[in-house]
This record gives structure tokens, C-alpha cells and sequence, in this order.
């Protein structure tokens, strides 16, 4: 923009008393100098022995507490390799380096910044965007480019029905979280008739409240309720007080954390209770619990990884136990399914390139879709359309402001407690 | 044909050439910027000329990108995909303009707004159609290599750019234009002497339109994937204010301007301040209209630095 300046300022000495046509000529040249430079302006060759990873992310917007947590994973995964001294290709090792641009929670920002990232910046491969929306137009960049794309946090199976070849993603389908979840209840509350649905109008959440109304038919429950809201919506009283009316068994809510924290408190204003409810994403959160307070109690929820599952990996985490204590260590927190994710993203983009021996694009894409590995996150191998299907995805529930795990048996910690007030 | 016509036109052509200079990310600013000027142009036939504020930019874009979006999955080809989309916003408006614009003001303000939230609502809740809240996919063009499909989108909206540049001079240069220019003035007067205000206020809402709506058809091919609150974006409404202003309400040329300076301004903050960008950005355009209330038209070394006495 200086430039942009100062050329003007120069070329209006010279052309003080030129007719009407200059005057415009000389406004459009500097303009169209800032399009060029801004365009061409290529970004510093990447150095000899660092490896590049594009991250675009919703830093600023409604979605900036997701940014920040696929952030400390990529930070945390950055962190250990280069401790470790790097990526080791072909007996040499590389440093890893991690490319941030914010995409203002604005899906057309994020396919602008992995073009940018891609084309300008050098990247070597790419994080997809956070959110299976975002995550699925920005892979329509970096498909048309063949650069390797390992999306952490895009579940719903209608981002990898395109036929790409170079998008894999860490979150197993969306019926993976709802089917275990319906048959515990079914079992375990038999009393359980009514379901009502409140979903989202998102890709996710409502992708994800099509799979439970599918669940829900398939056990034979009575589906009395299923609407969607509006993206932003902050008035949910008019549609909790039809449900409240309808007399549900079982209320399941689909949304991220500000909107089930919304929702949840407007439940308790008009005192709804009910044996069961269910609400995906947000009780994963340590925040949900800390803002919810009693009112998180008994919540269930499911998501597609917990901090007490016991896996012992080849990865550069190794065990659960590991990347949990380095997480802590690092953050003060617990870590949750986000932040693993996205560490477990850099972990698997590690092993392949290792295995690759290189950083050829189409190898390491051959390499990340052979891949068979135990890792911190669980069991990692992707099916042919790119998601993971290799997963157990936990089913817990809020108990004494701690998420208990309910499902699989194998890391069980508790039973399932009915009636949420 | 009057001078500043002329530069537009050159303007336009130097544009044109972006492809001998950048690669694919500049090509993408290019349609970026040509998306831009076509909205912010658009704008100006009823925002700049008649004088009224509106608020409806961005239902005509999404309007387009789903019309577009929702045929182009029916397998039609995309020329045809735009013209529909054109053609049917181009009536839709001036239709609603008929009864829109009877509202002065503020009010038509509001009720363009509302006109955005209308249609989101309406492709939100169509799930069968359009996807919903989910988004629609639009099948990937022949894979004919990177750089050739950016050139492609890049000329195909430098096009469209061209076609409302070449409109908005037809109006500007025509009775429409002299019309529309007496309604901005006097309403009331210019009906009394017998000029049918309702009909070149419809015809301009619906001009205003329909190259909004056959842009955001490009882009619903461009970007392969739309989802509401994408193509609704309130932010489409506002931006091409900005830059009419920033340019200099009225003048083609100027609004011209205003979109690539306000792409180039973005674009730049964009990359330098990854926290506080937006902040940046804000802080510039007020800067801007402070010290060029009238935009980019009325600078001139003089009043320049009067101006800067003055504040």
C-alpha cells in the first residue's frame, strides 16, 4: 500500500495539468500495480530441510474456539517432531513447519487461503479446513493441485463422496456415533418411546441428525419431533416449548458448544426434564461441563475419541497415556477429540512421508492411503473413499462434571444414568 | 462517448491481460476482483443512480449461484446455467422491485435486507433441492489441469464484467439513465411531469440484478461447493457499498476503482495482520471516505491537500 501511495504522489508531479483521461489513467495504474504485486508476489522459497504444512483456519469468527484448538494440536504434533529432530527422509531429516492463515470462519476465505497456501506459500501438503462444510470446498483446491489433504474434523461421509483421491479424514461417519449410542439406550431404558430432534442447519450437525432419525426408526423408536434452526439463532424458546409439549423420553440436540450451551440453558428455563439427553458436539468439551455446570449432568454425547482410552501406538505420541501427559504439560488441560485429532493428523502425515522416503506428493498420497497403524488416536486405516473406518468412537455421558465412558467395553468406566433435569 | 467511459474501457483491458503476469492465485484474485466490480457496478445502477440504498446484492447472488448450481447438477451446460439464472433474477426483480421500491428510505433499506434473509430461509428449508444447511455439491468440470480452469472462471467472469460495464454506460448515456438521475433528485417532482418512476425504478432493480445473480452462477461452478450461509452472505450487501463509496458514488469508473482498490486493501491486510485483520481493514475504509468523502473520482492533488488542511 506504500507503494501504492508514493507511486501516486510521484506520477502527480508530472502530470499536474493533463486532461481528464490522465487523471483517470493515472488512478487506474497504481490500482492495478497493487492487483499485480499483490498477485505475483511470490512468498520465499522454502529453505532446504523444513517441510511445510498448510493450515488454514477459522482464527477470527463464530468458529474461532475450534481454530485454537485444532491449532495446539498442530503446535503440540510441530513441537515433538522437531524435538525428535524432525522428519527423517531417506536418512535425512527435516524440520517441520506449520503455515497459518485465518479464514475469518468464511468458506470461501478458506478455499482462497489453500489456494494462497498451495500456490504462494509452497506448502507441502495441507490440513483441511476445520468443519466438514469448509473442509470439503477447500479440498476442491487441493485436489485440482494433488496435494495431500488429511482433514481432522470432517466427519460427515458427504465430504468424501466426491471421488478425491488425495482427502483422507481422521472422524469416522456419522453413524458411527449414533448407532451405539441408540442401541445402549435401547437396552439399558426400555421406556424409551419418543424421540425428539433438534438440529443445527449445518453440514454436520444436521448430516449427523439425519443419521440419529435414521438409528432412531431402524430401533423402533417414535420419532415425534425433528426440526432444524438457523445458524445464529439465539431465541430457541418457541421450539424447546413444542417439544416440552410433545413429551419426548429422549431429546437429541445437534450443534457446536455455543449453541448447545444456549439451548441447554433455555431447556432449564422452561424446566425440561427427560430421561434422556443427547447432545452432540459440544459435552466432549471441557467448557461445556465448566459453563453447564449441574446443568451438564447426565448429559450423553458421543464423539470419535477420549482422553481414558488405553492405545498403545507407533506413532510419535505412542500411548494415549504419552500424548495426554505431553498435552497437559503443554496446555494445562485435557485434551479432547479436536485437539487429538489434529495431532494425530501431523503424527499420520509423518509416518507416511517416513514410509514414502520422500516428499513426492503422489508417494506420500500412496503411502497415506496403505496406511494400517495403531496410533494414540486408535486403530488408523482409511477406506476408499478416504475417511477412516478403522474407529470405535466413544459414547459417554456427564457424570459428577466428568465425562464417563459408557461404550466401547473395552475402556468402560461407568453405567448409564437416566433423567436429566 | 465521454472520457471517463473510455478509461473504464481501458481499465477493463488492461485487466484482461492479468493472465500474462500471474499464475493461478493471481488469476483467482482477478475473478475475485472482476466479482467485485460487477457487484459493486450493479449497485450503482440503483444505489448510485436512483438513490436508493440497497440492501438486496446478496439474494441476487445467491439466488444465481443456486439457480446455477441446482441446473448445473441436471447436467445443462454452464452458458446456459448463467443465462437462466440472469434471466430469471433479471424478472424476479423487477417484479419485487415494483413493489419493493415503492418504499423510500430507510424502509427500502430494510426491505432489501429482508429480501437476503427471504431466500436463505427458503434454500435452507428446500433440504430436497438444494442440499439445506448441508450445501450443494456441483460436479467438477473436465480435469483440464489447474492453471486452464482458472483462466476459464477468470475470463468467463471478465465477461460478465465487460456485459454490466457495457449496461451500466447504456443507462448512464440513456433516457433510463436521465430518468433515474431525476428520481435520485426530486421523486415526487419527476413524477409529476410525467415520468413513470414505479417502471424505471423496477427496470433498474431488475438491471441491478441479474449480472449479480449470472455472477454468482460463475462462482457456484468456480468454487464446486455453496452452502447458505456462504451465497447469502450479508457481507455480498454491504461490500459493494463500500467500494461505490470508496470509488465515488455514481461514477462507473470510480466504483470500478473502488472494487479492486477495496480487493487490494483486503487482500493485503488479509495477509499481514492474521489476528487482527479485520480491524485493520475498518480502520483504512474510514480513513479513506474521511479524507475522500466523495471516493477515489475526486482526487485531485488540490483538493487533496485542502482536505488534509481542513481535518
Amino acid at each position: 500500500m506504500i507503494f501504492m501511495f508514493q507511486s501516486l504522489a510521484a506520477m502527480e508531479k508530472y502530470s499536474m495539468n493533463k486532461s481528464r483521461v490522465a487523471r483517470y489513467a493515472r488512478l487506474a495504474a497504481p490500482l492495478w500495480a497493487a492487483a499485480v504485486l499483490c498477485g505475483a508476489q511470490t512468498s520465499n522459497a522454502s529453505a532446504e530441510d523444513v517441510i511445510r504444512f498448510g493450515a488454514p483456519l477459522p482464527i477470527t469468527g463464530p468458529l474461532a474456539p475450534e481454530a485454537i484448538k485444532q491449532q495446539q494440536g498442530y503446535d503440540l504434533w510441530a513441537e515433538e517432531a522437531n524435538k525428535a529432530g524432525g522428519i527423517s527422509v531417506g536418512g535425512k531429516k527435516y524440520k517441520v513447519e506449520i503455515v497459518y492463515a485465518d479464514y475469518q470462519s468464511n468458506t470461501p476465505r478458506a478455499v482462497q487461503a489453500t489456494e494462497q497456501m498451495i500456490s504462494q506459500d509452497n506448502v507441502n501438503f495441507m490440513f483441511g479446513a476445520f468443519g466438514s462444510g469448509a473442509a470439503k470446498a477447500a479440498s476442491t483446491v487441493s485436489e485440482k493441485y494433488k496435494v495431500p489433504t488429511l482433514a481432522a474434523t470432517a466427519s460427515s461421509v458427504q465430504v468424501y463422496d466426491q471421488g478425491y483421491k488425495y482427502l483422507f479424514g481422521t472422524f469416522t461417519p456419522n453413524d458411527t456415533l449414533t448407532t451405539p449410542l441408540t442401541q445402549i439406550i435401547k437396552a439399558k431404558v426400555p421406556e424409551v418411546k419418543k424421540v425428539a430432534i433438534l438440529a443445527r442447519n449445518d453440514l454436520f450437525p444436521l448430516a449427523i441428525a439425519q443419521e440419529m432419525e435414521k438409528s432412531a426408526k431402524a430401533n423402533g423408536f417414535d420419532l415425534v419431533y425433528f426440526e432444524k434452526y438457523a445458524i445464529g439463532t439465539l431465541d430457541h424458546s418457541a421450539t424447546l416449548s413444542q417439544i416440552k409439549s410433545l413429551a419426548p423420553q429422549w431429546i437429541f440436540v445437534t450443534g457446536y458448544i455455543n449453541d448447545l450451551l444456549l439451548i441447554r440453558k433455555q431447556m432449564v428455563d422452561q424446566e425440561m426434564k427427560a430421561p434422556i439427553v443427547t447432545m452432540i458436539a459440544g459435552p466432549a468439551y471441557q467448557e461445556f461441563i465448566e459453563s453447564g455446570g449441574k446443568t451438564a449432568e447426565n448429559i450423553t454425547s458421543a464423539s470419535w475419541w477420549h482422553p481414558a482410552e488405553r492405545y498403545e501406538g507407533k506413532d510419535i505420541f505412542g500411548s494415549t497415556e504419552n500424548f495426554v501427559k505431553l498435552f497437559k504439560a503443554k496446555y494445562k488441560s485435557e485434551p479432547d477429540y479436536g485437539q487429538a485429532s489434529a495431532a494425530l493428523c501431523g503424527a499420520l502425515f509423518q509416518m507416511a512421508i517416513e514410509k514414502a522416503g520422500s516428499l513426492d506428493r503422489d508417494k506420500v498420497r500412496d503411502e497415506l492411503a496403505k496406511l494400517d497403524v495403531v496410533t494414540f488416536f486408535g486403530p488408523v486405516r482409511f477406506g476408499a473413499n478416504g475417511q477412516i473406518n478403522s474407529l470405535d468412537p466413544p459414547v459417554f455421558q456427564i457424570q459428577g462434571a466428568k465425562p464417563v465412558v459408557l461404550f466401547p467395553e473395552a475402556i468402560k468406566q461407568g453405567d448409564l444414568k437416566v433423567g436429566v433435569n | 462517448m465521454t472520457k471517463s467511459n473510455i478509461a473504464l474501457l481501458v481499465l477493463l483491458a488492461v485487466v484482461a491481460s492479468l493472465p500474462l503476469f500471474g499464475g493461478a492465485y493471481a488469476l483467482r484474485l482477478g475473478t475475485i476482483a472482476c466479482m467485485y466490480a460487477i457487484m459493486a457496478l450493479s449497485w450503482n445502477v440503483v444505489g448510485g443512480f436512483a438513490g436508493y440504498p440497497s440492501f438486496a446484492t446478496a439474494a441476487f447472488f445467491g439466488f444465481g449461484a443456486y439457480t446455477a448450481g441446482v441446473l448445473l447438477n441436471k447436467g445443462l451446460p454452464l452458458w446456459l446455467c448463467v443465462v437462466i439464472a440472469a434471466v430469471t433474477a433479471l424478472l424476479i426483480a423487477a417484479v419485487l422491485g415494483a413493489a419493493l421500491l415503492r418504499l423510500r428510505g430507510h424502509y427500502f433499506a430494510i426491505a432489501s435486507l429482508s429480501l437476503v434473509e427471504v431466500l436463505r430461509e427458503l434454500v435452507n428449508n428446500a433440504t430436497d433441492l438444494t442440499g439445506g444447511g448441508m450445501g450443494l455439491n456441483i460436479p467438477l468440470g473436465s480435469g483440464s489441469g489447474v492453471l486452464a480452469e482458472a483462466m476459464f472462471f477468470f475470463y468467463a467472469m471478465w465477461i460478465l464484467l465487460l456485459l454490466t460495464v457495457l449496461m451500466v454506460m447504456a443507462v448512464a448515456g440513456s433516457k433510463l439513465g436521465f430518468g433515474l438521475a431525476c428520481i435520485r433528485q426530486n421523486e415526487t417532482a419527476s413524477s409529476m411531469v410525467g415520468l413513470n418512476t414505479t417502471l424505471y425504478k423496477s427496470i433498474a432493480f431488475g438491471l441491478s440484478a441479474c449480472f449479480v445473480s449470472a455472477a454468482g452462477g460463475v462462482y457456484a461452478a468456480w468454487v464446486h461447493y455453496i452452502d447458505p450461509s456462504d451465497v447469502f452472505d450479508i457481507l455480498y450487501s454491504v461490500k459493494p457499498i463500500v467500494m461505490a463509496l470508496m470509488g465515488g458514488l455514481g461514477s462507473p469508473l470510480g466504483v470500478a476503482c473502488g472494487a479492486f482498490l477495496y480487493l487490494g486493501l483486503e487482500e493485503v491486510v488479509w495477509r499481514n495482520y492474521i489476528q487482527i485483520h479485520t480491524g485493520v481493514l475498518g480502520l483504512i475504509i474510514v480513513l479513506l471516505l474521511l479524507f475522500l468523502p466523495h471516493g477515489l473520482i475526486s482526487l485531485r492533488p488540490a483538493n487533496l491537500w485542502r482536505r488534509v488542511k481542513h481535518v
